[in-house]
């Protein structure tokens, strides 16, 4: 549940404005070189200019409005699980194709496992020797997936 | 008599041997995740998509389908014996479920549940058989200008009878839209939004973004919370229900069953709202309310029949107008587009034995879940046991491996780990993430139509008033907004709301 704790402003309205009013200005500044035309000959960049102005205005009504009412406090960010599920991600990313299925899944699986403090190597690491052999079976040699499954 | 031709037509795809094994694998999937809490059917169905690839469309869709109201299925048996509802429509199963279960009634109420869903999905395959005919009549007379109002119609309702605030959900849509326009552009060639990146000139792929905003930022929220001791106990015996509980249970059933029927139809329906008015409506028609909440029947066979029906109910604007009714929807127009196919109100003449396959492929199915379940109630609540702090490190894997197989690119990695951080942060700041998945999904068909229907009309947005179709749906669109802003209806949402979360 949320907290009751309530603060002078609403951090939830306002960060989600801020973030519209962010990734609006991104559009409108990536898509500004395109043509933009008009309704009965649209150009490439009539809906993204269309779509990113309502982007800019939700986004602005959300600030507005998140300054002004008081709103519930956001409950603190844990850094744990948040670093470990993205590094794990990362990871796989930076070695799935050089090291291959197998050596990745079992990296994978030991530093997702850190996101709690439940974890404990002497049972994460053969889960994820289990798993990464699971995993080899079951996307390459079933699935057929072309990923090396050792380092080459 | 068409319908029955169809029917049969239907019958005879489900029924072939590789569909029947492919229902029966989507149906085992779909009880697993629903069992499970933590893991919904979003992000299993998103996980699965890459690996439809080499099936037959109809066989696709139907193992799809097949998760889909199989972890409906499941959710209700750990909320009857365990008091943790797998999904979200299983909440009130929880209330009388498991008090039932408290008093030595578990298998009663097991089965009750159990019957009562086949029961709906028996019915509401019948009903969607109906409906498709006349719904995909009225779609053949649509132009862009009509498919147009009706996607705006769609995403519309799919946010206003949605969960959570309206606004967000309307920006969300927006974010969506405009991600969805990510790529090279169709008509013009042009490069939009790629930045020199040439795995975006295809466009996004939504499997990394459903995965990253549905599965991993719902991982990392979930750790976050301090993990809960589970107690599994009791055996379950007496699974064949007496004659006066099955007597107290069918008006319920029915009842569920209609109103699952009708509520499954509206976008945004999907799974929650059905369960939750059904079991008002038990609770207010009931002679003696005060049972409800201590094991009163009526409050498990009526929310399950609503549950499914719905459930099920949920494909007809999918599979007639190609329009999805909600998040896990549009991932099924994400494997039918995977699949070679245009969604759209063109598919159930061009695609018959696709359409009426999975359609009776759920009657099949629900089939396959009352034999299958029953007896092996006792390995699914063993799965339960399986600790998370294990699963959750396996989830990530396999969403990494998924999201690499779809196009075997690194880059979908890296977008669906933007992604999970961004889910985080919509999960943090109290947004929901579906509205922008049907954004993503519907907006190329959008933009497609809206496009079309200027050419035709030569720029003039009058056209899309002056057709009595489209002017109809979008008079929807007005009423629906405009019912939101009387304030009625404003605190009735609320409370509905308020009561579901």
């Amino acid at each position: 549940m949320a907290p009751v704790t309530r603060s002078g402003k609403d951090w939830q309205d306002l960060l989600f404005g801020l973030f519209l009013v962010a990734v609006a200005a991104g559009a409108l500044f990536a898509t500004r070189n395109l043509n933009v035309g008009n309704a009965a000959d649209m150009g490439a960049g009539y809906m993204p200019r269309v779509v990113s102005l309502g982007l800019l205005a939700f986004g602005l009504f959300f600030c507005g409005r998140g300054i002004r009412r008081a709103g519930l406090a956001i409950e603190p960010v844990q850094l744990r699980p948040l670093l470990a599920v993205l590094a794990a991600v990362g990871i796989f990313a930076l070695t799935a194709e050089k090291l291959g299925l197998a050596i990745a899944s079992v990296v994978t699986v030991v530093l997702a496992s850190f996101a709690t403090r439940e974890g404990r190597l002497r049972e994460t690491v053969p889960f994820a020797l289990l798993l990464s052999g699971a995993a080899v079976l079951l996307f390459i040699k079933v699935l057929a997936l072309p990923v090396p499954v050792w380092p080459r | 008599m068409d319908l029955f031709d169809n029917l049969l037509l239907g019958l005879s795809t489900a029924l072939e041997l590789n569909n029947l094994g492919l229902c029966l694998l989507g149906v085992l999937i779909g009880t697993a995740i629903g069992v499970l809490p933590g893991i919904g059917p979003i992000p299993t169905v998103a996980l699965l998509l890459p690996f439809t690839f080499g099936l037959n469309p109809a066989g696709a869709m139907i193992m799809l389908a097949g998760i889909f109201y199989g972890a409906q299925y499941g959710g209700s048996t750990t909320a009857i014996l365990v008091n943790v509802p797998g999904e979200t429509s299983s909440v009130v199963t929880c209330l009388d479920g498991h008090e039932m279960a408290k008093q030595g009634k578990a298998g009663t109420a097991l089965a009750i549940a159990a019957i009562a869903s086949f029961f709906a999905g028996t019915v509401a395959t019948i009903v969607i058989a109906v409906m498709s005919v006349p719904l995909s009549v009225l779609a053949l007379k649509f132009t862009a200008v009509e498919y147009f109002s009706l996607l705006v119609l769609g995403l519309i309702a799919a946010v206003v009878l949605a969960h959570g605030s309206v606004a967000k959900s309307l920006a969300m849509v927006l974010l969506g839209l405009l991600l969805g326009l990510v790529g090279i552009d169709v008509s013009s060639g042009a490069a939009r939004m790629t930045f020199g990146i040439a795995e975006l000139s295809d466009g996004l792929d939504f499997v990394p973004i459903a995965m990253g905003l549905f599965g991993l930022g719902e991982i990392i929220a979930n750790l976050e919370r301090p993990a809960q001791r589970r107690v599994v106990s009791q055996k379950v015996r007496d699974l064949i229900p007496s004659r006066a509980d099955l007597r107290a249970a069918f008006p319920a059933m029915l009842r569920g069953t209609a109103l699952g029927s009708v509520l499954g139809v509206l976008p945004g329906g999907g799974a929650a709202l059905p369960p939750f008015s059904s079991y008002a409506l038990e609770k207010k028609i009931a002679k003696d309310p005060s049972r409800f909440g201590k094991g009163a029947i009526e409050g498990v066979a009526g929310p399950e029949a609503a549950n499914n029906a719905g459930a099920q109910t949920s494909f007809i604007p999918l599979l007639t107008l190609g329009i999805p009714a909600n998040a896990l929807m549009a991932l099924m127009i994400g494997a039918l587009m995977m699949q070679g196919i245009q969604p759209g109100p063109q598919i159930m003449t061009e695609q018959p034995r696709l359409v009426w396959g999975v359609i009776a492929s759920m009657w099949v199915g629900n089939l396959m879940l009352l034999v299958i379940n029953l007896p092996l109630i006792g390995l699914w609540v063993s799965m339960l046991k399986i600790p998370y702090r294990l699963l959750f490190p396996a989830i990530v894997l396999f969403c990494c491996i998924g999201t690499y197989g779809i196009a075997n690119s690194l880059f979908n990695v890296w977008l669906m780990l933007g992604c999970a951080a961004v889910g985080y942060f919509f999960i943090k700041i109290g947004v929901e993430p579906a509205p922008l998945l049907l954004g993503l999904v519907l907006g190329p068909q959008l933009e497609e139509n809206f496009r079309r229907a200027m050419l035709l009309s030569d720029g003039n947005f009058a056209v899309f008033l002056t057709r009595p179709i489209s002017a109809t749906l979008l008079l929807v669109v007005a009423v629906l907004l405009l019912a939101l802003l009387s304030p009625v209806v404003l605190r009735n949402r609320k409370a509905a709301l308020a009561e579901s979360t």
